[in-house]
């Protein structure tokens, strides 16, 4: 029993040591389940975060990022070993993000309850935050988000690709699918979009 | 590039500060819930054929097919009465005209033509005897047409005979054909359009509308003489040219 845990510990270490790609081989070729869970453990939280930035709805965005991992699990043989794991998985969460909030405008059109309301209340995720952390960047962020949210579909996934999560132009022109000049110009007219928007923020 | 981010540097900056936004606690474990459930569910998948067969889909579908069949019943009783009235064929009016067979309409239009070219030899030898003393140009067309009924008698005799002879020997039809049409000086008419119908051969006397007049012997005279003087007139006339 000891040695067989032992030596499972010691294979999840060797498997924590692996880069994405590596991983997503060992998942491929193997069928290694410990292999696809350490990737989701990498990326539930980036993934997750790029989703609520793009939604502003979290359960919808959680809803999202599972069925990204289902699709990762289900399609695992349709990765090309040429591309890079996190552009592969960023192009499927891009894709099922930007079905959802299709759906979701749809029905805020057709939604005869919210006709005329302000959609301006949703809820920030963060269950440990203190009230007073709330009040000060919390507003800020909400602010934000909601300028966010006000940005031309195409802007937004851009821009929140780059600024906050960090890619370089060339992974956005992969999971786009356009080129870099494309995502260039995408990622400044959002920019453009938001500074026009957030204003006010500046001035206090 | 450096310009536009300097440019946008507030913005820029605001977006990196946002908080950053985790997965729920329990997001692995959903995830491996859900994973478990599609692997169950595929397992469970049975073969299309057992998935038709299925009781509860075969309840609704012989439902169906009884409701179908009862209908069928129900429609078929009533198609007798609701019958197409494009499909009904028209009623026979046997007092006005019934055709029983085809056969006997023509032999009855052979005997009609028969009798026909009986009556009108009887007139046609009665107008030559009272006719007879005329010499005008009208008498010769008269004669003419006298010896075109001849023609047609004969031909109507012919196709009699014809008759006959199909009812002996099948053979005999085409030499006694070859032989009429060889004999006739005119083309000869079918059986069918030779009952006096409608041909121009057949047209007589009697279905002209002309006015005939019969003169006095007086009256003849003088038509004579006038005729006698025209013509002493046109020899001259010849003679002069």
């Amino acid at each position: 029993m000891d040695t067989s845990s032992d030596a499972g510990s010691r294979s999840r270490i060797k498997l924590r040591e692996l880069s994405d790609e590596e991983l997503i081989l060992e998942f491929q070729k193997n069928n290694t389940e410990d292999a696809f869970n350490i990737l989701v453990q990498r990326y539930k939280n980036p993934l997750t975060n790029f989703v609520f930035r793009f939604l502003g709805d979290y359960e919808a965005c959680a809803d999202v990022v599972q069925e990204t991992m289902i699709k990762v699990y289900r399609y695992k043989d349709a990765y090309n070993s040429v591309a890079k794991f996190s552009t592969w998985v960023y192009t499927i969460a891009g894709n099922l993000a930007r079905t959802e909030y299709r759906r979701q405008r749809r029905r805020n059109i057709f939604s005869i309850s919210d006709y005329g309301e302000d959609h301006s209340t949703y809820d920030l995720p963060d269950e440990s935050s203190r009230p007073d952390v709330i009040t000060d960047s919390g507003i800020k962020d909400e602010i934000i988000q909601k300028a966010l949210g006000k940005v031309k579909e195409t802007y937004r996934e851009a821009v929140i690709l780059r600024d906050i999560q960090g890619l370089s132009y060339e992974e956005i022109s992969e999971i786009l699918g356009v080129n870099e000049g494309t995502v260039k110009s995408r990622i400044n007219r959002g920019r453009a979009q938001l500074q026009e928007l957030l204003k006010g923020i500046y001035k206090e | 590039m450096k310009n536009d981010e300097k440019k946008y540097e507030d913005v820029i900056k605001a977006l990196k500060g946002m908080q950053q936004v985790n997965a729920p606690t329990n997001f692995e474990a959903d995830l491996q819930r859900r994973i478990n459930q599609e692997k169950f569910s595929k397992k469970e998948k049975k073969i299309f054929w057992e998935n038709i067969f299925l009781p509860s889909r075969l309840i609704p579908s012989l439902g169906l097919v009884a409701v179908a069949v009862v209908m069928f019943f129900v429609v078929d009783t009533n198609s007798e009465e609701m019958d197409n009235p494009f499909l009904i064929e028209p009623r026979v009016r046997e007092d006005v005209f019934a055709v029983t067979d085809f056969e006997e309409v023509e032999k009855k239009q052979d005997e009609l033509s028969k009798q026909k070219s009986l009556k009108k030899e009887e007139p046609a030898v009665e107008m030559k005897t009272n006719e007879g003393q005329l010499k005008s140009s009208e008498d010769k067309l008269v004669t003419g047409r006298e010896k075109g009924e001849g023609v047609e008698i004969l031909t109507d005799e012919k196709d009699v005979a014809r008759d006959e002879s199909f009812a002996t020997d099948n053979f005999a039809i085409a030499d006694s054909s070859v032989t009429n049409v060889a004999e006739s000086p005119q083309p000869t008419v079918p059986a069918e359009t030779s009952s006096g119908l409608v041909t121009g051969q057949s047209i007589t006397k009697e279905e002209l509308n002309f006015r005939q007049v019969q003169l006095s012997e007086k009256e003849q005279k003088v038509v004579n003489e006038l005729k006698n003087q025209v013509q002493s007139v046109e020899r001259v006339n010849k003679t002069q040219k």
